[in-house]
Parts: structure tokens; C-alpha cells; sequence
């Protein structure tokens, strides 16, 4: 018999704040967290993007040795954003080593400064230095070096695990942690995703012609989701951590409960991978639909996942009027911190769970003239004051992968 | 090469800054009273070998693994470089 997942406690590490107060003020207030992109001595120069969704500000994290020996960047913000939802959570020590809770959390690949640092040994001359690659570097990088990284911090002897797949490593990190416990193969599971500050990835998407470039000197004003005038996305950095919990436990606990996951669709195109496919899409909004049992009428808000790309949003436009047609809100996120690749669907939920809380849909920023292919949907064009009880969060990744996870605002 | 007191005090330095150890002593056990772990150990090593000047086989190294102690450690790096020396 499945079991009902609720959602207990969330962090989120974005461009536009941490916790929830600062994140909720930037969306009120329309404020942007792309920045000039950071000078990496490197591939900056390059580039032809010079804009990135930029955590700034500092962050206390106080990790002993015993814990950072082991972590690159990216593993900083996974494990502050775990520790974030386990403080909060208030599950009991014991719980938490039981083996009942685990740990399902990626990031797009591990940790690229320190794969750098590793070329950068191999590359160079360096025969007066001794064991220039460090013992613990593939630790720190390998691509699960996030989730376990998590369970050594906290001692969690649950299951792990820890999906790759670029943009929706997280949306399908939360999805699969759902289905974890949906099925009685856990309790309890910490899911999310991280990326870090990563000039590799702005090239790869920068050669793809992908990047946004236009808006170099006025980077606030860049990504455009849906806007005639968007020219690509902007890469960025965050991290990010739900727990889910089984609803009866959870509830007789007393915890927190601040949503409950009720559908999640996930497939992949079967061909292409890079270049969006309206009928894997169309297929994974269904499939969300159908393994949460409601109608497309029922869903009042969507994530779009919206990069900004030239025909990125047009084929997501497609795909959500073929299920909802014009009725749902549609905002893209991606509008106020850019793209933070593997963390962006553990990002994007908490976002909407914060606005489903407060009573508010932001509106998508820079959204200024919209596309007439994408006109169809029924954009938020400024912040409204509204109860969504049900919000769709969409993903989608190189390589095709496709999410698309439901969640009900349950709180009275 | 180093007196064993010169040898002591750059050790225990790197144990401090760089390990965080608190307070060490010379027969602590390093894992029980430091939490000190096989990871642990191989950055040591490349500690030490920046220390001493010069590179350490696999084979010494493999030998390093049984040390318990910051006496272990002094007596360890100054048998290489007697061994170094002694060629």
C-alpha cells in the first residue's frame, strides 16, 4: 500500500538569498541574483557570457576539519542546507542513524575546482612538487561527493543515492527520495542538489550557443523566460535539501509539515540530447499527473523550468497548454538567479512551498514582451496575491531526462 | 637534517594548524585522542615529504601506516632520513 510523503522541513542556499525570509523578499521585491560572472584566471576571458547566478554573501558554515577534509565547494553548501533540515526537522539522533533515513542528493559533477586543481597538476610542470594531487581529491569530487559527504557528517546509514543528470539531478533526487518512501523502502529521505561556482559549465553552454550575452553590462536584466528578447541561459550556484517523511509518522511526531509530494512523472525523450521534445515533455507532466491521481484542472501553479533559451521555452509553453492549457499561473524562477543546473528542481520547490505559504505567485522577471508562442499560458506578470494548493515543478536536462513533481500545500 | 626538538616542533605545528589538533601530546594516540584517519595520514605523508626535501617510496610509505603516536612520527621521518642519508 503507498504511502502518503510529506515534507517536514527545506534550505535552500540560492542567488537571491538563504532562508526563507531573504528568499521571500527578493521575490517580492523583484530582486536578481545575477551578477558579472567572477574572474576565474582561467576561462573567464574566453567567454562570450559574462554573467552568472552568484551566491555572494558570506556563509557561517563552522564544519570542523574532520568534516571538510573530505569536501569540495559544492559539498559545503549540500551539507549546510542538510544540516539546515535536520536542525529543523527535530528527528531524534537515533532516528536519524537508524537506517530508516536516507540520503538521495547529486550535483551536475561533483566538484569541478577540485577536478580543475587535479588537471592542473597534470598540465603543468610541477617536478619540484610532491604529491601534487591531494589523497582525499576524488573524495572531494567524485560524483556522489555531495550525498555522502551528507551521511558522514550526520552518521546516516540509510540507503544513497545520487542522480547525475545536469539540470534535473535534484528534481529527480527529491522524486526518487519520494518514491523511496512512497514504497516502504525508507522512512525518511534528505533530497536536494548543489552546484557550485563552475566556469566549465558556462563554456560548455557559452560554445552551445546557449548562454545568454546580450545583457553582459546589465546582468539584472538577463535570464528573460518567455520574453521576445531572451538570448540563453544563465548559469548559477546554490544548494538545496527537503526532507520527506512518511505522513503518519511524521504527523504523530508533531513535525512541521509544509507540503506533501503527490505526484512525480520522470522519462526520458529516447533520441536527441540536447534540443527540447514536446512529447517527452507532454509525457512527463501526465505521467506527474497520474501517479498523483488529479486532474489537470486541480493544479493551480507551475514551475516552469523556462533556461531562457531560444526554443527551449517555446516547446515547455507547448507542452504545458497540451495538459493545462491557459489556466494555471506559469512563472519561471530561473528569472531571478539563473540557471543553478543540479540544484535548480530542489530550488525551484522550495521557492513555490515558500509562496504557497505566504499566499503569493512571483512573476517572472524581465518578462517585459511576451513570445507570441509562448502567449498561450497564463504568465505572472507581477506579484500576486493568491492560495495555490497544488504546484507542478518541471525539469528538464542534456540527455533528455524530463521531471515534473507535484506538490499540495496540506497546512490548514 | 633536523634535530629530533627542531623536528618536534615543526611536526606538531602542522598537527595544530593544519589538523586542528588540540593540545597534543607526544604518546597520544592519534586516532583515540585526535581522530586522526587513514585519510589523515596520507596528507601527512605529503607534509612530511615537503618537510624533509624528497620524495618517499610506496614502500615507506606502506611503513608510515603503523604509526600511532607523534613519537612514532619523529621516529618514523628521522629512520627515512637516516636512510636518505645513508643512500
Amino acid at each position: 500500500m503507498p504511502r502518503r510523503v510529506v515534507i517536514t522541513a527545506c534550505s535552500a542556499i540560492t542567488p537571491i538569498g538563504y532562508g526563507k525570509s531573504d528568499i521571500v523578499e527578493s521575490l517580492r521585491s523583484g530582486r536578481s541574483g545575477v551578477k558579472p560572472l567572477r574572474d576565474d584566471g582561467l576561462l573567464t576571458d574566453h567567454l562570450h557570457s559574462k554573467v552568472f547566478g552568484t551566491v555572494d554573501y558570506e556563509i557561517d558554515y563552522g564544519f570542523a576539519r574532520k568534516h571538510t577534509k573530505t569536501m569540495g565547494p559544492v559539498s559545503f553548501y549540500a551539507c549546510q542546507v542538510a544540516k539546515d533540515v535536520l536542525e529543523d526537522s527535530g528527528l531524534s539522533q537515533e532516528f536519524i542513524q537508524s537506517g530508516r533515513l536516507g540520503v538521495s542528493f547529486s550535483s551536475t559533477h561533483g566538484s569541478p575546482t577540485i577536478q580543475r586543481n587535479i588537471y592542473k597538476t597534470f598540465f603543468s610542470n610541477l617536478k619540484n612538487e610532491f604529491s601534487s594531487i591531494g589523497a582525499v581529491d576524488y573524495l572531494k569530487s567524485m560524483v556522489h561527493t555531495t550525498a555522502v559527504n551528507i551521511t558522514r557528517m550526520f552518521g546516516i546509514t540509510g540507503r544513497v543515492i545520487a542522480s547525475s543528470t545536469a539540470c534535473t539531478t535534484s528534481s529527480q533526487s527529491i522524486g526518487f527520495g519520494y518514491e523511496m518512501v512512497k514504497y516502504g523502502m525508507q522512512d525518511a529521505m534528505i533530497c536536494g542538489g548543489a552546484d557550485e561556482y563552475d566556469t566549465t559549465t558556462v563554456a560548455v553552454f557559452d560554445n552551445l550557443l546557449a548562454c545568454s550575452v546580450d545583457y553582459n553590462d546589465t546582468p539584472e536584466c538577463t535570464p528573460r523566460p518567455f520574453d521576445t528578447n531572451r538570448d540563453g541561459l544563465v548559469v548559477g550556484e546554490g544548494g538545496a535539501a527537503v526532507l520527506l517523511e512518511e505522513y503518519e509518522s511524521a504527523k504523530a511526531r508533531g513535525a512541521n509539515i509544509i507540503g506533501e509530494v503527490i505526484g512525480f512523472g520522470c522519462n526520458n525523450n529516447g533520441g536527441d540530447l540536447i534540443l527540447p521534445n514536446l512529447n517527452g515533455i507532454t509525457t512527463t507532466l501526465r505521467l506527474a499527473l497520474q501517479d498523483a491521481e488529479i486532474e489537470a484542472a486541480d493544479v493551480d501553479f507551475i514551475s516552469a523550468h523556462a533556461t531562457a533559451t531560444k526554443m527551449g521555452d517555446v516547446i515547455e509553453s507547448q507542452a504545458i497548454h497540451n495538459v493545462y492549457g491557459g489556466r494555471p499561473y506559469v512563472t519561471g524562477l530561473k528569472s531571478y538567479m539563473g540557471h543553478t543546473m543540479g540544484t535548480c528542481g530542489g530550488i525551484e520547490l522550495i521557492l513555490s512551498l515558500y509562496m504557497m505559504e505566504q499566499g503569493f505567485i512571483a512573476p517572472t522577471l524581465n518578462l517585459e514582451n511576451v513570445d507570441e508562442r509562448c502567449a498561450m499560458l497564463n504568465h505572472v506578470r507581477q506579484v500576486t496575491e493568491t492560495k495555490a494548493k497544488i504546484a507542478a515543478i518541471q525539469n528538464f536536462a542534456f540527455g533528455g531526462v524530463n521531471t515534473c513533481l507535484l506538490v499540495r500545500d496540506v497546512r490548514e | 637534517m633536523m634535530t629530533r626538538d627542531e623536528l618536534e616542533q615543526k611536526i606538531v605545528a602542522v598537527l595544530v594548524d593544519e589538523f586542528e589538533f588540540e593540545e597534543p601530546g607526544l604518546t597520544d594516540n592519534l586516532r583515540d585522542d585526535h581522530g586522526f584517519d587513514s585519510i589523515d595520514a596520507i596528507e601527512l605523508l605529503a607534509k612530511i615529504e615537503e618537510m624533509i626535501g624528497f620524495q618517499l617510496s610506496r614502500k615507506e610509505k606502506e611503513q608510515a601506516m603503523s604509526i600511532r603516536t607523534i613519537n612514532d612520527i619523529l621516529d618514523y621521518v628521522q629512520t627515512m632520513q637516516a636512510n636518505k642519508e645513508n643512500g
